[in-house]
């Protein structure tokens, strides 16, 4: 027989494959058993924002235990299944595909902002509701609000809380670094705005690339022209190098950071000496005055044996905003959550846990949920007002200098 | 039912690489060509799919181009701009012989990639095109997983069919003449250099139409997608599945793919496993490649039943 008849037999051997194998999987789509509820817990626990990733998978695990202490919801007790993206948005669809199909997650909880936009698609789709404690990105505000939420600010808020503490400080010329992705690009965007509007000069506003051994080239432009201050959204590994670099290269000026970087790691990394009296951070932070924080700050130190950081609170609520929609309309589906997630989150009695929450459900009340990290009423486009803090790095660590509130950027 | 869904993953996913892995099969394994530059081929239909069937920019977007054309006009698009890349790039480096021309196909490819990332007018530069069109499979009654698998798959078929009958032709009998005595096929009148880029281009083809189905699928168009690891990744399915057979490459793929997925099919249920499970999927990841290589099981199949 030659060569090519046998390749032929092959392929149509493959083609009945095919058949075969659509048939068999048609409609073998199943839940989870009755008596637990699964929760996919996807975020970036390798690469960049691994830091983040595990506080919010950590502030999520926290409050399901918390509900499962509270028996539960009405769909059964709460299960997560939790998986790595390593930040990478095609890492995150095929995760998520297999936590809806395979696992059979009603919500995915805690992608970051590239990941959020691959999966908008996706959910809405497959009717699963998914939910991001820290995907500030701008395309949310137009691709969100169905299936799409996010117990955080958009960021919108962010850079103008950055723009409002570089024209307080007074600075005159102020240079931008920020890293060439979605999640540093979109605040940076809103701050240069606002700061151009407050008449301080720009000296640079320079784009990179991350990943590389050294920024010296974007660098020496940006100190030739001597900012009294360097605006940085830059991720961890590449925003630890500039710091450096900039050091070594002779800059004398103050710094501000973005969220990415709020991290205590940063002072191991660049070396304290470097930061202390000098550098700033600006992130969507809790208001920390509400009884509602102190309570979730007092639990945290209690079952995780530490101050909650940065997200953990807005982590914390999104998986009880989950459970209280669960519970509030019996339909144990990513499509029951959906319809009751803005109904919980507004309008109603006011509840502040879980277990409360549920109580009043019973008692046939509508609730208000008034989360840890803020009041959460969501808008149209599935977002909440933020409140942001800037911290000051003293002695090694960030401490807490200035609050805008969440009134401010209305 | 996880097994299901594997193997859905496994077809879908598989199938889109297996039709690069083809193509590289045709100008490697069958050509003699070493591409080293197989992303750029397959990101220039995916960018062709979303700038075609996309909505004209609004509001934060910074792209300049968005048709609104319906998929199918995408779809050629996405092969054709294929294509045209491939003329763009074929060009000037077909002259080029062994390492010299992996290296430019990888320059080229690695330009490409800077270029989408950092001209935003393309493609909205790191942000991407989100919320890019596919066509609404609803009336076949099944899950659209199911149907882009089954679509992935029938366009690898269509792909692998195609190169058979090519390669089994007497141009196919050229290409092998040409790639084991360059010399000794120009003597007998065989035009070398235009037979070299015929191969290149229509290898290319396929590349661009599996670019704009992996559009489809993900529905997200990005630079973060389409990096130099996709090319590896072809690359090492091509020797997993052992070189010079239609059949290999295509197993091999999907080995490859099954491999990757299989690793991650386990539902971690707390964050602390979910950690150490991320940490070890390189290490395992690496050693099965060791495994593999150093024994080549796939190509031992391969060469069962093969006439020696």
């Amino acid at each position: 027989m030659s060569k090519f008849n046998r390749s032929r037999r092959g392929l149509y051997t493959a083609s009945v494959a095919a058949m075969a194998f659509a048939a068999a999987i048609s409609g073998s789509v199943t839940a989870a058993s009755a008596a637990e509820v699964t929760i996919g817990v996807l975020v970036p626990l390798t690469g960049e924002l691994g830091e983040f990733g595990s506080i919010v998978a950590k502030g999520v695990e926290l409050a399901a235990n918390e509900i499962n202490a509270a028996g539960g919801t009405s769909c059964g007790t709460i299960r997560t299944v939790v998986a790595d993206t390593a930040g990478e948005p095609d890492h995150a669809i095929r995760a998520a595909t297999k936590m809806i199909e395979s696992d059979g997650a009603v919500a995915i909880l805690g992608p970051t902002s590239g990941e959020m936009v691959a999966l908008v698609d996706l959910a809405k789709r497959k009717k699963t509701v998914i939910v991001s404690p820290y995907a500030g990105t701008i395309t949310l505000n137009k691709l969100g609000g169905d299936f799409v939420y996010r117990t955080v600010s958009s960021d919108l808020g962010d850079g103008a809380a950055s723009g409002l503490w570089l024209t307080e400080r007074g600075y005159k010329r102020v240079a931008f670094l920020v890293q060439n992705e979605e999640s540093t690009i979109s605040p940076a965007q809103v701050a240069r705005t606002k700061v151009e509007k407050s008449g301080i000069e720009i000296t640079d506003y320079v784009v990179y690339n991350p990943g590389q051994p050294s920024y010296q080239a974007e660098l020496t432009a940006v100190l030739a022209h001597k900012p009294d201050a360097i605006y940085l959204a830059g991720g961890q590994e590449s925003g630890v190098t500039v710091i450096k670099e900039a050091t070594a290269g002779g800059f004398k000026g103050e710094w501000l950071f973005t969220a990415d970087l709020a991290v205590p790691e940063i002072f191991d990394a660049v070396g304290a000496r470097l930061l202390n009296d000098r550098a700033y951070v600006e992130f969507a932070d809790a208001d920390k005055s509400l009884p509602e924080y102190k309570a979730f700050e007092a639990l945290h130190v209690a079952k995780a044996g530490e101050a909650p950081g940065p997200f953990a609170a807005n982590s914390f609520d999104m998986m009880n905003l989950v459970a209280l929609s669960l519970q509030a309309s019996g339909d144990c589906t990513g499509a029951g959550i959906n319809s009751a997630i803005r109904g919980v989150s507004e309008g109603g009695v006011a509840v502040s846990s879980f277990a409360d929450g549920k109580a009043a459900i019973a008692a046939g009340k509508d609730i208000d949920y008034q989360g840890a990290s803020g009041p959460l009423t969501f808008d149209a486009s599935g977002t909440v007002a933020g409140a942001y803090s800037i911290q000051a790095a003293k002695d090694g660590a960030w401490v807490n200098t200035k609050f805008y509130p969440a009134s401010l950027f209305d | 039912m996880i097994w299901a869904q594997l193997l859905t993953t496994v077809v879908m996913f598989g199938s889109v690489y297996a039709v690069l892995t083809l193509a590289l099969n045709l100008q490697y394994a069958r050509g003699g060509m070493i591409n080293f530059g197989m992303v750029a081929y397959f990101a220039a239909g995916a960018y062709a799919y979303a700038i075609v069937t996309q909505a004209p920019p609004e509001g934060l977007d910074q792209y300049l181009f968005g048709f609104a054309a319906p998929w199918w006009a995408g779809f050629l698009a996405a092969g054709l701009a294929s294509l045209a890349f491939a003329v763009l790039t074929g060009w000037p480096t077909l002259r080029l012989r062994g390492e010299y021309l992996a290296l430019t196909t990888f320059a080229f490819a690695e330009v490409f990639h800077s270029v989408l990332l950092n001209e935003r007018r393309i493609g909205n530069g790191s942000v991407g095109l989100s919320n890019v069109e596919r066509p609404d499979v609803a009336w076949t009654g099944l899950d659209d997983t199911i149907v882009y698998a089954v679509a992935a798959l029938t366009m690898m078929l269509a792909t692998a069919y195609v190169f058979n009958r090519i390669l089994a032709s007497p141009y196919g009998r050229v290409l092998d003449a040409i790639r084991e005595d360059e010399l000794a096929a120009q003597t007998v009148g065989k035009k070398i250099t235009r037979i070299r880029f015929e191969v290149f281009l229509i290898s290319a083809i396929p590349v661009g139409f599996a670019g704009a189905l992996y559009a489809m699928i993900t529905t997200l168009v990005s630079p973060t997608l389409y990096t130099a690891e996709v090319t590896f990744t072809v690359w090492i399915a091509l020797v997993l599945g052992g070189e010079r057979t239609i059949v290999g490459a295509v197993l091999g793929t999907m080995a490859l793919i099954f491999i990757q997925e299989s690793l991650r099919v386990y539902p971690f249920e707390t964050v602390r496993a979910a950690q150490i499970a991320a940490s070890a999927e390189e290490i395992l990841t690496g050693a099965i490649f060791i495994v593999m290589l150093r024994w080549q099981p796939f190509e031992k199949l391969m060469k069962k039943g093969r006439p020696s």
